[in-house]
């Protein structure tokens, strides 16, 4: 097992790769996912003032 | 021939149902493959004769390389469509694109240094190849500032268009660059027209790991497209019933 994680020496530039791709992929799921939550808030919240004052 | 399909492509309302149904599949096809590409990857394929278990790099560093391009080629393209034809949901699907493109772009950087450093000795050089994609980043990124600085959206969708137009020639000089110049940067070891010079063993995570990447960004984009549709259409009727809690 301590033989897959060094990589033959190449461990240390190895797993930050993995480690920034990962992340960049994670990130990119929480933002949009955060992006549309804000976008139906919004349009929802314009929905119920227009509802309030035709 | 009918037009209709590209008709209701236009439609904000169609697309907006559509994106909702497509994400999950685009999502969760990806995610299968991206783990097979995973293991593939880093435990079945036999390391490099010159690069030894370095060479794995490629499977994160290609295909983030290739979204930073593909990406961009569409960014542009809805760009161009929205701005010919006037149709809203291309200007918000090009929007969709940028933050996208602009963080895989960063992640190609940073792999290609980290694969860089071991295999050159230098993690960064002044090659046309790292330089022209660094000038990608400032296009995506200038793109997105330049969406930032305007109030409203339709004359940020037009003038942000007319830039993702114009940095569609760095695509092809990225692409080449490797080519055209003197470049420490390796050459294309996929081929559409001639033979891969890679062997099959480690070409299918590759592979498996491209479409893995186009998939999941078909996903993540589909949400912001939807996101982004939302906000251009605030006041239409068909919104009450996609937002109900």
């Amino acid at each position: 097992m301590s033989h897959f994680f060094a990589m033959g020496g190449y461990a240390r530039y190895l797993w930050p790769s993995y480690g920034v791709t990962l992340l960049a992929v994670v990130a990119n799921i929480i933002w949009a996912r955060g992006l549309l939550r804000r976008a139906k808030t919004e349009a929802r919240r314009r929905l119920d003032m227009q509802g309030e004052s035709p | 021939m009918t037009w209709t399909w590209f008709h209701r492509l236009g439609s904000p309302p169609y697309i907006y149902r559509l994106a909702g149904r497509l994400t999950p599949w685009f999502g969760w096809i990806a995610a299968v493959l991206l783990l097979g590409a995973l293991f593939d990857g880093l435990v079945l394929a036999p390391p490099d004769y010159q690069q030894g278990d370095g060479f794995r790099i490629i499977y994160v560093h290609v295909p983030t390389a290739w979204l930073s391009l593909m990406i961009y080629t569409w960014m542009a393209v809805a760009a161009a469509v929205g701005l010919i034809w006037r149709i809203k949901v291309a200007h918000a699907a090009a929007a969709a694109c940028a933050p996208i493109g602009a963080s895989f772009t960063a992640v190609a950087l940073v792999t290609g240094m980290l694969f860089g450093k071991p295999m050159w000795g230098a993690y960064w050089v002044w090659d046309p190849r790292l330089t022209s994609e660094l000038l990608l980043l400032f296009l995506y990124l200038g793109y997105m500032g330049l969406r930032a600085s305007f109030d409203d959206l339709q004359r940020a969708d037009r003038a942000s268009a007319v830039l993702a137009i114009v940095g569609i020639v760095n695509v092809p000089i990225v692409h080449f660059s490797v080519i055209w110049w003197n470049s420490l940067h390796q050459g294309s070891s996929l081929s559409l027209t001639g033979k891969d010079t890679i062997a099959t063993p480690m070409l299918i995570p590759l592979l498996l790991s491209m479409l893995g990447f186009t998939l999941y960004f078909l996903a993540v984009v589909l949400v912001r497209l939807r996101g982004e549709v939302l906000r251009r259409e605030r006041a239409a009727s068909w919104i009450g019933e996609v937002v109900a809690p």
